[in-house]
């Protein structure tokens, strides 16, 4: 039961300088609520940290032609009470089920994402909707998507230097229904023991285009692509949908750890798919 | 206490007054153990076992001394009194000193003057361990080729550290009459108190002896502990309560602990030391609710009539005994549950394991055997195609009956009533209709509906019947205000306010006239420990006693003041008999007159529980002197396609007798209610190889968006002669109550029995599936 001292923190006047102290070895520091937990911890122990959560470039949500543009550094909170969730309603769904109002104040997207663990909840509006994420590091810009940005637990594409800066979500097609059922223990302030977000372009109630992503089911966040296909041009019904649970299941390769057993994530995550009838009634 | 009249008329008492210490609480003026800071105090803290059960070969602190910062080390043999932690019996050692035998066991100690030193500096203790065959579980620790893992001074046989019986009547005869038999096996877990400020104390040499300060419900157990380790006549030790930010039970003997091992440190170093834990420290190494198995059978007639209950439970009482014996004994006591049974059979053990010590958590060995009881109600009712509340109903005691130990109830008994409103105010027929209409409509969802009944044995009990008593002194200044002294503890359940409520009620002052004096055992009367929800009966009754002598001084002065035969006393104002009250006087003449002609304005109290007696061949006999008793309902909806369960509605109805302070009161039943939702659907506390590691990350409590979204809470009072005012307790009832009924409500929504708590998800997706998934 390490417990690490006092850590120093460095306040970059740019984004310039802010690389230049990431690149030196410094930890990015955005809201603090997954890194001072673990420092606190002593699970991590950096030499020091540099407090990006107020530089410009970072801050900003900006709606445009064909998609937003959200800041790495954008509280959930800030997200919740922006444009944002009226134009893409799953983040609605997600942000307010992400920790508690605390914890949505101080937590940004961008450490949500750079945290890559597959119970992160941002992750699954930003695989549904195929975002892109911004960086800049010590050689210039670049982008890749999401899907290529995490790699597995706690693990990402980030560079030596490298900070994210903001993302990209594009605005999909029409006017897809969204759905996110999170599971846990309790009500609020919890990680999803498994989680399931969707997309759904309905005609009536056929579906004629549809995006799953499971959450806390594997070593990154999923999108079973295969069950979306097969789930094109199916009716919204029970008859439909629950030939393919077995399937969704399938997706998944779920482990046991304190959150819940492995048997309970595989076999769930399939039979959530049952829980889009629930579309119905709205 | 004889000449109480119950159900007078009353002006304070039954008041929802502000809680005295809310204002200093809400503006942060409140101090707790940790915002206390003396000179040249020192950070202290233990070195602990790493391995549940193992030989201490070697011990070597040297590279810890050396450390930066580290001012004091010590090891077993620098203690210098007694190697104790003295709870009921005398078999934990503060520091062990051959044998470990759970994992986090202190073996010694350092001070450092820093935090950061002192957590770096244990780390750096040489110890060598020869590891010993450990057991963990109770059912394991019972057979005979288990390793001992009890000192042997301390246990029965074994690793059975206490045996406990009730024979009453011949249960062998109540099956054979009986038309239905049901049968069933329960589990629980841990379930760890988090109250919102972890342990901590702090010891300061002083004047040849030493001063505890600190957050704890016991001031006198850790007196008496601090004494023993430092060899210390108990006048030499001053134990002071700090704002203490909750309890539950687990700040009843763990504190003990704590001051011993600052104490033996402030010895050695000549300074003050503080041990704070933080929240991992206090979930790994103090008490929790015993984990417990236990068996059940239930006969019944066709009618519904009990006829026999035959009960088998073990609890996991962890490495030593302290609080255990006392907590299996309750346990064994409500095992039958509060209904009228002519054949009981009931063997309670409380087992040793290699596993930290648990101990007191509100209800305290009841909430275990209580799910299985409710269990089996609901599961008779089933069986009877009875309804489960009416099956309640025909065999709830009343005034009259006996309970499973044979005790004739003669006074205050309000479950009926308790009963009947909680069925009025659920609209109990037609929320079980609504309920499955639901479930007719809904292909994923489920509701149900639960209930339970349960008694409540106020006080000590038999068991520690010398316990039962409290001193309290009244003093009534010479402005009329008034200074109350008890050795009983506020940690956020409000006995300050209705020990104040009792003494305003008794003096005819207004309630803000009194001043409850911080608790200091130097200058406070022992009032017995601040536990079993005894306070407001017991030292209420104290209170009260010293009251009553101060206002037949008030009163004879007053008549001499206003030259009347007789005065009457209300709300700090004094006036003839039958005259006119807007002719009062304030009471502060009357009082300051005493004053200046030299009257005595102090005066001490004294109560003691009405007797009991109970015998532990049979276990029959008057096991408490009263009973407290509720009726809960709870309405769950279950999500089928993951297995989380929500609690929608719940109401819940007490008799507690006279309820002194309705706010104070509700607020104890909300807060049970919580405890309970979280005992029942979340609270996940694993040990593996007795290592338990629990953040509140991951040991999830309730929440707010998990209390129901309407709760009712009501009170039927049964007044109880000998409490005051007719008051009974209520502080540990509503947890014991609330969390069966949400067992009772998922059983009820899924079709299929819980057994075992917690309800996670998984293991409710598994029950609806009707599926035993691998432990
Ligand atoms: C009580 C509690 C409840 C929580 N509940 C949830 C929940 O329900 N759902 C959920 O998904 N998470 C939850 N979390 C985790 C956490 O709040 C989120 O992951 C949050 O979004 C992290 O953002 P932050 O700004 O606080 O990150 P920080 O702690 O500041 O940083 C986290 C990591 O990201 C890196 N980082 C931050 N910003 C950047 C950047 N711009 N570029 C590169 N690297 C960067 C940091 O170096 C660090 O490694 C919870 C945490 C707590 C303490």
């Amino acid at each position: 039961m390490k417990k690490t001292g006092p850590v120093e923190i460095v306040k970059p006047k740019d984004l310039g300088e802010a690389i230049a102290f990431v690149r030196k070895g410094g930890m990015p520091l955005a809201g603090g609520t997954d890194a001072f937990v673990r420092i606190r911890k002593g699970f991590w122990d950096p030499p020091f940290l540099v407090y990006i959560g107020e530089l410009p470039e970072l801050r900003e949500v900006e709606i445009r032609e064909g998609g937003a543009e959200v800041g790495a550094a954008v509280t959930h909170a800030e997200l919740l009470r922006s444009e944002v969730p009226r134009r893409l309603p799953i983040f609605r769904l997600v942000l307010e089920k992400l920790g508690a109002p605390a914890i949505r104040e101080m937590g940004t997207i961008g450490g949500n994402v750079a945290n890559a663990s597959p119970a992160g909840d941002t992750l699954i509006p930003l695989y549904l909707l195929e975002a892109r994420v911004n960086l800049v590091g010590p050689d210039g810009e670049r982008s890749l998507a999401i899907e290529e940005f995490v790699l597995g637990p706690g693990k990402t594409a980030l560079r030596e230097g490298e900070l994210i800066v903001s993302f990209w979500i594009p605005f999909p097609e029409g006017d897809p229904v969204p759905y996110f059922h999170k599971v846990g223990r309790r009500r609020a302030l919890y990680i999803a023991v498994l989680s399931l977000g969707a997309l759904l372009w309905l005609e009536g109630d056929v579906i004629r285009e549809m995006r799953l992503a499971l959450g806390a089911v594997a070593p990154t966040v999923v999108r079973p692509r295969e069950v979306e296909a097969k789930l094109r041009g199916r009716r919204l019904s029970h008859e439909d949908l629950e030939p393919l649970c077995a399937e969704l299941s399938a997706a998944t390769s779920s482990i046991t750890d304190i959150r819940g057993p492995d048997w309970y994530r595989r076999e769930a995550a399939g039979r959530l798919l049952l829980g889009l009838l629930r579309l119905r009634e709205a | 206490m004889e000449e109480l009249k119950v159900a007078e008329e009353t002006r304070v008492v039954g008041q929802a007054v502000p809680r005295l210490d809310a204002e200093a609480k809400v503006k942060g003026e409140a101090r707790y153990a940790d915002d206390l800071a003396f000179p040249g105090m020192l950070y202290g803290k233990a070195i602990r076992s790493p391995v549940p059960h193992a030989r201490i070969k070697r011990l070597d602190l040297s590279k810890v001394a050396a450390h930066p910062g580290v001012a004091c080390v010590v090891s077993p043999a620098d203690i210098p009194g007694e190697n104790v932690v003295p709870v009921i019996y005398r078999d934990m050692p503060l520091l062990a000193a051959e044998v470990v035998r759970y994992v986090g066991e202190p073996v010694a100690l350092l001070a450092a003057e820093t935090r950061e030193a002192a957590y770096r500096a244990a780390e750096l203790a040489e110890v060598e361990y020869e590891e010993l065959p450990a057991v963990f579980d109770p059912l394991e620790a019972v057979k005979s080729d288990a390793p001992q893992v009890a000192v042997p001074e301390a246990a029965e046989t074994g690793n059975v550290f206490n045996h406990m019986v009730i024979r009453k009547g011949d249960v062998a005869r109540g099956f054979a009459e009986a038309d239905e038999i049901v049968e069933g096996e329960y589990r629980v877990g841990y379930q760890e108190h988090v109250y919102i400020e972890p342990q901590g104390v702090i010891a300061v040499p002083e004047a040849g002896g030493m001063a505890i300060y600190g957050t704890l419900q016991c001031p006198f157990y850790v007196q008496n502990a601090v004494a023993a380790v430092l060899g210390l006549p108990l006048s030499k030790v001053r134990v002071v309560q700090t704002a203490t930010g909750g309890g539950f039970g687990g700040k009843e003997d763990v504190p003990s602990q704590l001051a011993a091992m600052a104490a033996v440190l402030a010895w050695k170093s000549r300074r003050p030391v503080k041990v704070v834990y933080d929240r991992e420290e206090d979930i790994a190494t103090t008490s929790k609710r015993h984990p417990a198995v236990i068996r059940y059978r239930t006969g019944a007639k066709r009618d519904g009539r009990l006829v026999a209950v035959e009960v088998e439970f073990y609890y996991n009482a962890g490495a030593y005994q302290t609080l255990s014996s006392a907590v299996l004994w309750r346990g064994l006591i409500h095992a039958a549950g509060p209904y009228r049974i002519p054949n009981v059979k009931v063997d309670g053990y409380s087992v040793a394991t290699n596993t930290v010590p648990c101990g007191a958590f509100r209800g305290f060995g009841s909430p275990q055997v209580i799910f299985a009881h409710e269990s089996q109600m609901d599961e008779l009712a089933v069986r009877l195609g009875m309804d489960p509340l009416e099956l309640r109903e025909r065999n709830a005691l009343r005034v009259g009956d006996r309970t499973a130990t044979d005790q004739l109830l003669e006074e205050s008994v309000g479950l009926m009533d308790a009963i009947e409103r909680a069925r009025e105010l659920s609209g109990w027929e037609r929320l079980r209709r609504e309920a499955e209409e639901f479930n007719r409509r809904e292909p994923f969802r489920r509701r149900g509906i639960g209930v339970s009944t349960v008694m409540y044995g106020v006080g000590m009990g038999a068991k520690a019947p010398l316990l039962d008593k409290a001193g309290a002194y009244v003093k009534v200044e010479a402005d009329g205000s008034v200074t109350v002294a008890v050795g009983n503890t506020e940690m956020g359940q409000g006995a300050l306010t209705v020990l104040a409520q009792i003494a305003a009620e008794a003096l005819g002052v207004r309630v803000e006239d009194v001043q409850l004096a911080p608790v200091d055992t130097s200058r406070v009367p022992d009032s017995g420990p601040t536990v079993a929800s005894r306070t407001t009966t017991v030292a209420g009754a104290a209170v009260l006693d010293a009251a009553r002598k101060i206002r037949a001084r008030i009163e004879a002065a007053a008549r001499e003041v206003l030259g009347a035969d007789a005065v009457e006393i209300a709300d700090s104002k004094v006036w003839p008999a039958g005259g006119d009250s807007g002719r009062a006087v304030p009471l502060s003449e009357v009082t300051r007159w005493m004053w200046v002609h030299n009257w005595d304005m102090g005066a001490t109290g004294w109560a003691q529980g009405a007797p009991v007696d109970w015998d532990p061949e049979t276990g029959l006999g008057k096991a408490y002197f009263v009973y407290a008793y509720a009726c809960h309902i709870a309405e769950v909806e279950v999500d089928l396609l993951t297995g989380e369960a929500k609690v929608r509605r719940f109401w819940a109805v007490h008799d507690s007798g006279k309820i002194v302070n309705p706010a104070l009161a509700r607020g104890q039943v909300a807060g049970g209610v919580a405890q309970g939702i979280g005992y029942t659907l979340m609270e996940y506390l694993p040990s593996l190889e007795g290592r338990i590691e629990g953040t509140l990350m991951t040991y999830r409590i309730p929440t707010a968006p998990d209390m129901p979204e309407e709760l009712v809470i009501d009170f039927v009072e049964a007044p109880y002669s000998d409490g005051p005012y007719g008051a009974k307790g209520i502080g540990e009832v509503p947890l014991m109550a609330s969390h069966a009924a949400v067992a009772n409500a998922i059983s009820h929504a899924v079709g299929a029995r819980l057994t075992e708590y917690p309800a996670l998800p998984e293991r409710v997706f598994a029950l609806a599936r009707n599926k035993t998934h691998p432990r």
